[in-house]
């Protein structure tokens, strides 16, 4: 369990202070929060023709609404926390792989559902939209990273030196032991 | 298999449902932790600075720090700088944290511990939120008035990229599983499972 702890906050650390450095804001971030900004465009455009894409600025044509996509709201650092702890788990690194790349895709199509629905919330109200921005989405995102990493951890093959971790128990304190 | 993956969908689908009331009691019960939260940020300030914050007001969830650095919005005026800070960004961990310790059906101790923690995370948030506005956000009067430079704003830009970005989801998530028995179990690896074999072998014995 420490052993795993210490290498996770290791990895984040590491991770988290490269993507904070120029040129990985320069060569990934950035392009990537660009890329973000026009998925989300082309995903709305067939339904609402009133969308465009600027940058990292989603914006409507009707009411000049917009959106800027900033650290925090593009799933990188999701995408961080959900890589450091799959590299921090024994587990194969075959497993680490796919575990990594399925996980990402399913961070990154939740990002996707964050950022359209926070650009109509933000239409409709701006308070509703600083809940669901500030506070909701976030929660719902790193509940997200948890459920992708408890996925893979199932998945993973039983090994003499890894016992399957099963889920919390339900219902809710039935079975729980002194810990 | 289908049976193992019963729990871990009851537990995602209880956490869910935790979530709105979690939320109620989080925002409902914010102002009493801000008060507390803004105290232990305070002394994290002041490991950077010296005396710098006079005094704390508060407002709901919004904390003002009243310091002693002086500004001229012209230059016949003279007036105190009281940077704000919405302490309830640095504190929504805690609806998911007892979403998730609900859902499970956590011991009391285990809500009690993980409450104090992130008071302190938000401590963290809090402080670095606003090291971050005087040192940084605010120009270099401001920073120079509040005895900040060099390896101070560094830290203090990781610290609040930190406290902002990652620390305030991120935490509740590893205290529950620190917290969780069983994924603790799992994580133990080897060592638990022979414990286990051990303790059969006694009983059976």
């Amino acid at each position: 369990m420490a052993r795993f702890f210490i290498l996770f906050v290791v990895i984040l650390v590491g991770l988290f202070a490269a993507e904070l450095t120029g040129p990985v804001q320069r060569a990934i971030v950035l392009p990537w929060t660009e890329g973000l900004a026009r998925l989300s465009a082309g995903l709305i455009t067939p339904l609402d023709s009133n969308v465009a894409a600027s940058g990292k600025i989603l914006q409507s044509t009707t009411n000049g609404f917009a959106i800027s996509i900033e650290a925090g709201c593009n799933g990188i650092e999701a995408a961080i926390i959900l890589i450091a702890a799959m590299l921090a788990f024994p587990a194969p690194w075959t497993y680490r792989l796919v575990g990594i790349l399925a996980g990402l895709a399913a961070v990154q199509l939740l990002n996707v559902v964050r950022v359209i629905s926070l650009f109509y919330i933000g239409q409709w109200s701006m308070q509703a939209f600083e809940w669901a921005h500030f506070y909701v989405w976030q929660a719902l995102i790193m509940l997200d990273v948890l459920i992708v990493w408890l996925i893979w951890i199932r998945k993973l093959p039983r090994r003499p030196s890894m016992p399957d971790v099963p889920a919390p128990s339900m219902p809710a304190g039935a079975t729980q032991a002194t810990t | 298999m289908a049976a193992d993956a019963m729990p871990l969908k009851k537990f995602v689908i209880h956490t869910f449902l935790w979530l709105p009331p979690s939320f109620a009691v989080w925002y409902f019960s914010a102002p009493y932790f801000v008060a507390i939260a803004g105290k232990l940020a305070r002394l994290l300030v002041n490991q950077f600075t010296t005396d710098v914050v006079s005094a704390i007001e508060q407002t709901g969830s919004v904390l003002l720090f009243v310091t002693t650095i002086k500004v001229h919005p012209t230059p016949e005026q003279t007036a105190l700088l009281l940077p704000e800070v919405n302490a309830l960004l640095y504190s929504y961990g805690l609806a998911l944290f007892l979403a998730l310790m609900l859902a499970e059906g956590a011991r009391w101790w285990k809500f009690l511990l993980g409450v104090l923690i992130l008071l302190l995370v938000q401590s963290w948030g809090i402080a670095f939120d606003l090291l971050a506005q005087l040192g940084i956000r605010m120009g270099p009067e401001v920073s120079a008035a509040a005895g900040l430079s060099g390896w101070q704003l560094e830290v203090i830009a990781l610290g609040y990229q930190l406290g902002n970005l990652i620390f305030p989801s991120l935490a509740p998530v590893m205290l529950w599983v620190a917290f969780s028995r069983l994924i603790s179990g799992g994580l133990s690896g080897q060592r638990g499972q022979n414990q286990g074999e051990q303790k059969m072998g006694e009983h059976q014995r």
